[in-house]
Parts: structure tokens; C-alpha cells; sequence
């Protein structure tokens, strides 16, 4: 039973503060940084912290305030490590916590931060709106507030909260949220402006520093401006040596400049690392990008099987799932996820998706109204514009196309080796 | 079980579970190195846990290749320091490999390796584990008491994951990341004070709680006189233990019955149980030695059982045949030579061929005996090799003593049954009806292995 729970658990663990980095594009969802429940005592590792905060339980085991902390130390660690063994305690403390005081705001934001983490984003919406309805004073609830309203689609409600979340407290979450918020709307100056205030407003711990120094990575690429990429994401290695995140974002800048084999070897170590499944998919594209055919199955095979441990420890209709499963498995079992996706979570990402599987499974006229639903926002996201000009080709649009194409050129130093593949086949 | 229990504390989490995910992630990468600081030597258990993803990572690779590979890992990753000076970590040959079911059909890999290295009085012993630097996964280095030294360590002594086994989720303590120990040694009786697991205090433990069989073979080495104590030991233990089920009594004593043994022939079968029974240990030991490295001995057994329940089996079904077969003679003898001298019934039918009673010596003592293949293997673990051997001999001669002394009284019954009431009938049933026990030890033997291998 544990063994299905902690595979669970670990799925997630990792799903949105990194696995989603690598996403297609440079997308990235809700930056996770925010939720931490009280500043951590300025200098203290995250080790320091949680051993601290055990003591401090041990002392006094009724107190929910303990539990909470330590919930938001664990969850801290799953996020320097990833390892599940933090988030199935994280979980169990945050249950501890809202045992003792069911209406504690601070153990509810916490156990929002959980489920969106875990892509249940309906129950993290609704923990985060209760603990602010409890607490409306505190700053704490928004940053699950606005990254469930982002995820479910409802952008202008996520407008409202994100200001508000600001204007209390313009720190390092709150800017990087704003970003990502602009950056969905298509406003690349105006993403990369924010995320270098998250930058200098700096985090916590080593780890959020390196967090947002990758995101602001990615946006650079998307800008085509790899060698200022490049410099950022060595900024999170130095806050952060070894950061996986850091480490894919910069063999995607040697994807962008055409160095492949720096590119596989790069993406190679962090996949024997920490084989998340959007490291590995991101191996297998420059392996086939690079013609080393052999190399490349073994590394899809292994994102299906990982997948299936996914399917089986229950989880599955999940965006970059359908994706894969479009690009490398069954269009049609692609079509099926996204539509699970967009049906949980009907947000442009789930659009995209959806369009692209169908486009996949040979449908690309029922494809073009989701290419349009995931670029209604106004996004210049460059896979979102890859997939929307491939779909327009295909439907017999060809000025749309051309259209949608050029704009995905312009940001493809963030395009994964597939995407940037297939743009070169539609050149041709 | 053990992870229904666990489970049990992670409180009542999503829906219900298929068996197998691993406790610490797919991802995990966990290893454990048992420390045993001696006054001349230092020994080191390295065992690996690899879950699903990374051993799906090395698939299409042979068992002995990725034996080959862990251990350079291990070689490379794993040093060792005495009083401030490097000293190498000699691998042992072999090591174990096997890749237990995980979850969603896919395996995982288990790695057991020992290393040692001779060392003189040492003061400050440091063991550092930098295998799968950056991994997730258990880390954790335990100290366990050694020969003659008096350890104080800055690790604890209880290993709560069994080996890699298990995994423990308490809320308020954190997944084990140390993966180096210090050890300060002094000379001493074999002891190893540590912190408790949670940290809040120290414990010693001596040899006697850990390892039971190392201390065993240690103070049996340390002085002669013990060393006979020990041989007696394992004689009387060799004479209790053919007492218990599963050891050919029955079917030696059935046998002396069906076929009209004598005292010298229960005697020489004695004779040849101990020998076959001690051949049978120390074969049984090599080729589990030799198997060890690509098959774990809790997996091996079972199939050695399974092995003797059909010998016993085959044993039993070739007398029985020899007896329906000789029946059948006998009664066609009878048609043509009535009358003939009636003698002819205490040698002739049932005589007892050196060969048939070799056989059914065999037979008997081939039947592993878990005990003595653990005395032996032990033995070996502890480098008493010649000690383990002896002990063997003595055990099994223990063993024989008990059967030897069965099969005299079963023949003498016997012959004063038969004197008392000659009923030819009985007589000519009873062979048959003893090897049918035979058959039936056979059968029940094969039929507990069987579920074990299925």
C-alpha cells in the first residue's frame, strides 16, 4: 500500500516545480515557491530547519502550527531533492495539522499547495479560497489562490488575486507568478521584466533563487538571446550546483545552437540523476534529432514505462502525458488524456494539447478551434505557435499558417528538438 | 505485511493499493553499508536497493554486467580511512545480484557486496559512501560490533530499513542521508556504543545481539577447550535434531523393516548417512556459494528442497517396485518349488544388498539440513572456514548416532515381532507397506516445496 502511495506521491512531488520547466516551450505553470507558511529564519538550511522544526513537534506534538511548518520544510526539501520520502511526510504532517485545528488557514494553505502539486486543482482552489476567507489578512492563501485560477482557466479572477498579491507583497513569488501571467498573455518584455525582480528580490533558500533564475532561462530563450539564457541558468547553478532544472535548461541552449552531442551528454547526466520523465523525453528528441535512432527508443520506452507507474499509482490525464502520447504513443489514447485535461483543467495548456493530439490523430480541422483556444490569451508561447502553424497547414489554412510558423521561429531557441524538427520539415 | 503496517501510518491516503511501488519513489537509488570494525581488519556489507526507473535503465544489460558495473561503483565510491590514512577497500569476489518484482510489472535490483581491509590497531576509522552522489534514496552507513575492539560511533547501530527491506515513514524523522560514519575504536570485548536512531540517546550492543553466529565461531577460535565444548555441541545438537520431522528416521526405520536389516546393516546405514549428509552440507554449501552470486539463497532453497523431496520420492518408488516385482517372483517361485525349505523367507526376498542399503543411506542424509548449511555458511561469512567444516562433521555424526541407534532398535523389534507371531502374510506386507511410507515422505516433501518454487 505504501509503495502505490509514495509512487503517487512522488509523481507529483516533482510535477509542477520541475518536471514542468522543461515542458514543451519553456511553459511553466505556477511558480511553487510561494506557499511557504512563515520566512524561514534568514541563513538556516532547509536540513537546519526541519531538524529544528521536529524538535520543536517532538516538544509540543498538539500544537498544529508545528506540523504546518514542518510540512512546508518537507515540501521545501522535496523540492531541493525530489525525493518522495518528503512528500509522504509533508502529507502526513499537513493531515496531523488540520486533525488538531480543521480550520487552521495556514495548515489549509499548505494542503493547497499539495493537491495543486499534485494537479488536483479544483481541491487546491477551494483549500486556498477557504484558508483566505478564514484569514483574509494574510498574504500566505494567495499564491495557491492565483496558481489554482491560472490552471483552471479562469484568467481573469487569477488577474484580480495576482494584483492583490502584489500590491500586499511584492516578493519573489509574487513577481515570478506576474510573469508567468504576462508571459501567458504574450508579453515576453514585460515576463522577463518581472522574473529579474523575483531575481533581485531573492529567496528564501539557495534552491527558489535557482528556481527562478531557470524560469527567467527559458524566458531569455524564448527572446532567442541564448547567451543571456545560458547566463542565467549558470546563476542557478551557482545558487544551487547541480540544479536538474538549470542543467536541461542549458542543453536546450545547446539545442538552440545547433550542439547536439553537448546537448545529449548534458541531458544524459541529469536523466541518470533525476530520470523525470520530462528530462528523458527531452534526451530522446536530441537522440533522434541527432539520428541515434536505437538511443532514442530506449529513452521514449522509458518515459511510457514511466507513465505506466503513473497510470497505476492513478494519475494520468495530465498535459504533458497526452503530449507524449501524441508525439510517441497513440494519437488517439492522446486525444482521450487531453480531453481528460481540458475537461480537470480547461486552460490554454490543456487547449494546446488537446489541439495538438488531434492534429496528431489526423483531425486537424477539429484541431484548429483548440489552436485558437490555447492562443486566445494572446500567448507567443513558441510550441503553443508551433503546433497552431502545423495544425493551420494541415487544415488547408496556409496564410494562418505562415502566420502562426513565423511566430514560433522567432522564439525557437525554446522549441525541444522535436518541435524544432518538424518547423524545419515545414520550411522546407 | 510489513507494508500493510506501514501504510498503516501514512493515515487513510487515496485508494487502494497495488503491491510493489517502491517506499522511497521509482527513482530511488538506496544503499546501506554495515560497518564491523575488527582489531585486524575491517569489514563492509554493501547492500543496493534500486528501484523500478533505474533498473528499467539498465535493461537489456546481462546480471553479470551489471554486477560488474556496481561493483566498480562500489570500488570507486567507497573509501575507507584508519588513523588519517587512506587505506584501500579490497572488494571480495562474487557478490550478490538479484531483481526482486517492483511495481507496474517492472523489476527492481538488489546488490549485496562485502569488502575488507587488514588494518593494525586501529584508533580512527572513517568509512565514506559517495556511490550515486546527487540520487535520491535511503543513504545510510550502520556500525555493527567487531572482533576484540570497543567502537564508539557517530552512527547509529540499528539498521531499521532490514537490510533495505522496509522503509520507515515516521512523520518526524527524515529519510536517511548520512552516508559516511567516524568511529573512534579502542580494544575491547566486541562492543559498539551509538546514538539511538532518533538521536536522543546511546546505546551499546554488544556481539551477542546482532550476530549470533559470528560470536559463536569466534569464542570456539579464541581457545581449545572451548573448541571441544563446541564439537560436543554440535554432536548433541546433530542427535536432537534428527529427532525433529523431515530426516529419514521414519523412512530408515521403514526400510530396515522391509527389508529385514540386521544390527551391522543399521550401523552402515548410520555410517553412510553421516557421510552423505556431511558430502551433501559442504556440496550444498559450494554450489551455494557459487549460485549466491547470481541467486539469492532465500531463493535458492526451495528449489534444493523441491531437489530432495523427488530423490526421497524416486528412492521410495524404485523399492516399492523392486518389492511388487519380487513379489510377483516369489509367487511363481512358490508354483514350482512347493515345499521348499521355508528359511528361504529371512534372507532371500528381502536381502539387503550393500548397494540398495548405500543408496538408501543416501538418500536419508542427501536431504539438506538448513541448520548444518547455515552452521557452514556462517562459517564461511566468518572466515572459520576449517571450524565451520569440523563442526559439519560433528553434527553429522550426531545426526547418525540418533539414526544408527533408531535403526538397532527398529531391527530389533523387528526380529522379536517376527519370532513371536510368523504370519507370512504380515510379513510379505509389510515391506511393501513400508516403502509406500517412503513414497509418502517423498510425496509430502515435494508437495511443501512445491508451493514455494511455484
Amino acid at each position: 500500500m505504501p509503495r502505490f502511495l509514495i509512487a503517487f506521491l512522488a509523481t507529483f512531488a516533482v510535477a509542477l516545480p520541475v518536471a514542468v520547466l522543461m515542458a514543451r516551450g519553456g511553459s511553466h505553470a505556477a511558480p511553487a515557491p510561494a506557499a511557504l507558511p512563515a520566512a524561514p529564519r534568514p541563513g538556516a538550511s532547509t536540513d537546519e530547519r526541519v531538524r529544528a522544526l521536529q524538535a520543536t513537534v517532538r516538544a509540543a506534538p498538539r500544537r498544529a502550527e508545528g506540523w504546518t511548518l514542518l510540512a512546508g520544510a518537507y515540501l521545501q526539501k522535496v523540492r531541493e531533492t525530489a525525493d518522495a520520502g518528503f512528500y509522504v511526510r509533508a502529507q502526513g504532517a499537513v493531515d496531523r495539522a488540520l486533525a488538531l485545528r480543521p480550520e487552521d488557514p495556514a495548515a489549509l494553505t499548505q494542503r493547497s499547495a499539495l493537491e495543486l502539486s499534485r494537479h488536483d486543482f479544483r481541491a487546491g482552489l477551494a483549500d486556498a479560497r477557504r484558508a483566505r476567507a478564514l484569514a483574509p489578512a494574510v498574504v500566505q492563501p494567495f499564491g495557491a489562490l492565483v496558481d489554482g485560477l491560472v490552471e483552471l482557466g479562469r484568467y481573469r479572477a487569477a488577474r484580480r488575486a495576482l494584483q492583490e498579491m502584489v500590491d500586499r507583497k511584492p516578493d519573489l513569488a509574487a513577481y515570478a507568478r506576474v510573469s508567468y501571467f504576462r508571459e501567458l498573455h504574450g508579453d515576453l518584455p514585460g515576463a522577463l521584466a518581472a522574473m529579474r525582480l523575483a531575481v533581485s528580490a531573492g529567496g528564501a533558500v539557495p534552491e527558489q533563487d535557482a528556481y527562478v533564475r531557470t524560469l527567467l532561462g527559458n524566458l531569455e530563450l524564448q527572446r532567442g538571446d541564448v547567451a543571456a539564457a545560458v547566463r542565467a541558468y549558470r546563476g542557478a547553478l551557482a545558487a544551487e550546483p547541480g540544479y536538474p532544472a538549470a542543467e536541461a535548461g542549458r542543453a536546450q541552449a545547446d539545442v538552440a545552437r545547433g550542439r547536439l552531442r553537448p546537448a545529449i551528454a548534458r541531458l544524459a547526466r541529469v536523466a541518470t540523476r533525476l530520470p523525470l520523465p520530462a528530462y528523458v523525453l527531452a534526451l530522446g528528441e536530441a537522440q533522434a534529432a541527432a539520428g541515434r535512432r536505437a538511443a532514442a527508443a530506449r529513452s521514449f520506452a522509458l518515459v511510457r514505462a514511466e507513465i505506466a507507474l503513473q497510470r497505476r499509482a492513478g494519475v494520468d490525464a495530465d498535459v504533458e502525458t497526452a503530449v507524449f502520447e501524441a508525439d510517441h504513443g497513440s494519437a488517439a489514447r492522446g486525444v482521450r488524456l487531453a480531453r481528460r485535461a481540458w475537461d480537470s483543467a480547461p486552460s490554454v495548456r490543456s487547449a494546446d494539447a488537446l489541439g495538438w493530439a488531434l492534429y496528431r490523430a489526423g483531425r486537424p480541422r477539429a484541431a484548429l478551434a483548440w489552436a485558437r483556444r490555447a492562443l486566445a490569451l494572446g500567448s507567443r508561447d513558441p510550441a503553443f505557435l508551433a503546433h497552431a502553424g502545423l495544425i493551420a497547414r494541415a487544415a488547408g489554412r496556409p496564410n494562418l499558417a505562415a502566420r502562426r510558423l513565423a511566430g514560433a521561429r522567432a522564439g525557437e531557441a525554446a522549441l525541444g528538438a522535436g518541435l524544432r524538427a518538424a518547423l524545419a520539415e515545414a520550411r522546407s | 505485511m510489513r507494508r500493510a503496517l506501514l501504510a498503516a501510518g501514512l493515515a487513510l491516503l487515496i485508494l487502494a493499493a497495488p503491491a510493489g511501488a517502491h517506499p522511497l519513489g521509482n527513482f530511488s537509488i538506496n544503499h546501506l553499508d554495515v560497518v564491523r570494525v575488527s582489531s585486524d581488519r575491517v569489514d563492509v556489507r554493501y547492500v543496493l536497493d534500486q528501484a523500478e526507473i533505474p533498473t528499467f535503465q539498465e535493461r537489456g544489460v546481462s546480471p553479470a554486467r551489471v554486477l560488474a558495473r556496481k561493483r566498480a561503483d562500489v570500488a570507486q565510491g567507497l573509501s575507507l580511512t584508519v588513523d588519517g590514512r587512506r587505506v584501500p577497500l579490497r572488494l571480495r569476489p562474487g557478490g550478490r545480484i538479484a531483481f526482486p518484482k517492483g511495481q507496474g510489472g517492472l523489476r527492481t535490483t538488489r546488490v549485496e557486496l562485502l569488502l575488507s581491509a587488514r588494518v593494525a590497531g586501529p584508533r580512527a576509522v572513517t568509512v565514506r559512501d559517495d556511490t550515486y552522489p546527487g540520487r535520491v534514496g535511503w543513504k545510510a552507513v550502520v556500525a555493527e560490533p567487531g572482533r576484540r575492539t570497543a567502537v564508539r560511533s557517530d552512527v547509529t547501530a540499528d539498521d531499521p530499513t532490514e537490510r533495505l527491506r522496509r522503509y520507515p515513514t515516521a512523520l518526524l524523522s527524515s529519510p536517511a542521508d548520512r552516508p559516511s560514519a567516524r568511529l573512534a575504536v579502542a580494544p575491547g570485548a566486541g562492543t559498539v556504543s551509538a546514538p539511538r536512531a532518533d538521536g536522543a540517546a546511546r546505546t551499546t550492543r554488544d556481539r551477542g545481539g546482532g550476530d549470533r553466529f559470528a560470536s559463536v565461531f569466534e569464542r570456539a577460535a579464541a581457545g581449545r577447550g572451548v573448541l571441544v565444548l563446541f564439537l560436543l555441541a554440535a554432536f548433541g545438537w546433530g542427535a536432537l535434531h534428527a529427532l525433529s520431522p523431515g530426516h529419514g528416521k521414519a523412512m530408515v526405520a521403514a526400510y530396515l523393516v522391509g527389508a529385514h536389516g540386521r544390527s551391522r546393516h543399521a550401523v552402515a546405514l548410520g555410517a553412510t548417512v553421516t557421510v552423505t549428509h556431511t558430502i551433501g552440507v559442504f556440496a550444498l554449501g559450494l554450489v551455494t556459494l557459487a549460485l549466491s552470486q547470481y541467486v539469492l539463497p532465500e531463493r535458492l532453497y526451495p528449489w534444493l528442497n523441491l531437489v530432495s523431496g523427488l530423490l526421497v520420492l524416486g528412492v521410495g518408488a524404485a523399492v516399492l517396485r523392486g518389492r511388487l516385482r519380487h513379489r510377483r517372483a516369489h509367487g511363481h517361485h512358490h508354483h514350482h518349488e512347493h515345499g521348499h525349505d521355508h528359511h528361504h523367507h529371512h534372507h532371500g526376498p528381502s536381502e539387503l544388498r550393500p548397494r540398495a542399503l548405500v543408496a538408501m543411506g543416501v538418500s536419508a542424509g542427501l536431504i539438506p539440513c538448513p541448520s548444518a548449511l547455515v552452521v557452514l555458511l556462517g562459517a564461511i561469512a566468518q572466515h572459520q572456514i576449517a571450524l565451520g567444516l569440523l563442526l559439519i562433521c560433528a553434527f553429522s555424526a550426531g545426526l547418525a548416532a540418533t539414526l544408527t541407534a533408531l535403526g538397532l532398535v527398529v531391527v530389533h523389534v523387528a526380529r522379536l515381532t517376527t519370532r513371536v507371531r510368523l504370519d507370512g502374510r504380515a510379513v510379505a506386507v509389510l515391506p511393501a507397506l513400508s516403502s509406500l511410507a517412503i513414497v509418502c515422505v517423498g510425496l509430502v516433501l515435494t508437495a511443501q516445496a512445491v508451493p514455494k518454487v511455484v
